[in-house]
């Protein structure tokens, strides 16, 4: 199957309408032409469209209370926080009165305290990171020295070509894949880890970010199946991952 | 109320009767639709990060959730048990176009004029796939058709669809 038939497939893409296998086919296909991905943003948009053919009807009143209800009972999150900030939606959220800092502290003993707390917060996220990359370095002895252990080298594409990457694996299916040269994705977005088995569906594995010097970790499980057929690659996503990629590989294996 | 939680109540205002609009023609239930639309909005607020502005509005984000979220759960439904709910299927609460600020029907008068204008035979499959949930294979036995044809005329169905649109869009931007 070549590139227009795929062109072709993707206004029943975007109704969700094709069948598994032509899904499969057009998802991997998805993974390495830019230019379609591109087509399916714009046929989301028809599809969508076809909800206005369906007679708008008023839920009931309970149901704004419920979900605001429920909004209240879960911690702040960050997708949360920048509902309106990064969003793009058209919503104008109430805004809030700045204050004046140095007014509300009062004094140079509280300024002091909260120099005092800052480096405090500095030393522990210095401490977390040290302890982190410890960890990590322990997992990956532990991987390598593991029976039936494996290592997969990524190359980095056009994307990022000064970019690599190792996955490390065990008999077990435990992995650990470590990045570098990526650049800091903006924000919102993250690397996601997709697993390609030949004439199948690509799929999604766990998400990173990077550090400021573009190294990124990962734990991951994998299938048997990978050790031997599934080609690895990294793509840049929205933040959490999603279940189909979207984005352009950044890095990815070979057979 | 806080900031963003006032954002989500008003986003909810605004798009409350296309989604439900939506949901009830997917679902048939009002039940199953109201707890649909609940957990539509609850993702859109854990999950507001992962929009992405450059890949389209946020309109076209919300109701691929919500429809994606509605075949869902109409799939998990037994089948009897929606024949007998889409016999009593009602409508009594539908909104007229000037009863509700929020819904746009100017936009919505484009749409139901773009699917008058294309065949019946291209128009009914895009319906069993978008409102239905089901595939092309599917739409083909449904209808008794070959799965070919059905793929040309939902591919043609698409493509009109979204040229009768595009001279609109201005319009369109939700």
């Amino acid at each position: 199957m070549g590139h227009d038939d795929y062109k072709e497939m993707i206004p029943a893409h975007a109704l969700s309408a094709l069948d598994a296998s032509d899904e499969g086919a057009l998802n991997e296909h998805l993974a390495t032409c830019a230019e379609c991905r591109r087509d399916v943003a714009e046929w989301e948009a028809t599809a969508a469209s076809l909800a206005l053919g369906a007679k708008p009807m008023e839920p009931s009143p309970q149901v704004r209370e419920k979900i605001l209800t429920g909004i209240r009972s879960e911690e702040p999150s960050l997708a949360g926080r920048s509902l309106s900030e990064k969003s793009g939606f058209d919503v104008i959220p109430f805004g809030r009165t700045p204050r004046n800092l140095w007014n509300s502290l009062g004094s140079l003993g509280s300024i002091a305290a909260v120099i005092l707390f800052a480096a405090l917060i500095v030393g522990i996220v210095v401490l977390w990171q040290q302890n982190r990359r410890l960890r990590q370095e322990n997992q990956l002895v532990q991987i390598l020295s593991s029976p039936g252990a494996r290592l997969k080298e990524l190359k980095g594409t056009t994307e990022a070509p000064g970019a690599s990457a190792k996955m490390v694996f065990d008999s077990t299916g435990r992995a650990l894949l470590i990045a570098s040269g990526l650049p800091r994705p903006p924000q919102g977005k993250e690397y996601q880890l997709w697993f390609i088995e030949p004439k199948r569906a690509p799929r999604p594995g766990k998400t990173f970010s990077t550090d400021s010097a573009g190294r990124g970790q990962l734990e991951e499980r994998i299938l048997e199946v990978d050790h031997e057929y599934s080609v690895f690659a990294i793509t840049l996503e929205p933040a959490g991952g999603v279940k189909s990629p979207t984005g352009a590989i950044y890095l990815r294996s070979d057979l | 109320m806080a900031r963003d939680e006032a954002a989500l109540a008003e986003l909810y205002d605004r798009y409350r009767v296309i989604l439900f609009g939506l949901l009830m023609r997917i679902l048939s239930n009002r039940e199953e639709a109201e707890d649909v639309l609940q957990e539509v909005f609850l993702q859109v607020w854990r999950r507001a990060a992962d929009f992405d502005a450059n890949r389209g509005r946020p309109f076209t984000w919300l109701v691929t959730m919500t429809r994606s979220r509605g075949i869902d759960r109409l799939r998990t439904l037994a089948a009897r048990e929606r024949v007998a709910i889409a016999g009593a299927r009602d409508e009594s609460e539908a909104v007229s176009d000037a009863a509700s600020d929020a819904f746009r029907s100017e936009q919505r008068g484009l749409v139901t004029s773009a699917l008058a204008q294309l065949p019946d035979e291209q128009k009914r499959p895009l319906m069993l796939a978008y409102f239905d949930g089901l595939t092309q294979s599917e739409i083909a036995a449904r209808l008794g058709a070959p799965l070919g044809t059905v793929k040309t005329r939902m591919r043609t169905g698409m493509m009109k669809l979204r040229e009768l649109l595009a001279g609109k869009d201005a319009s369109f931007g939700f």
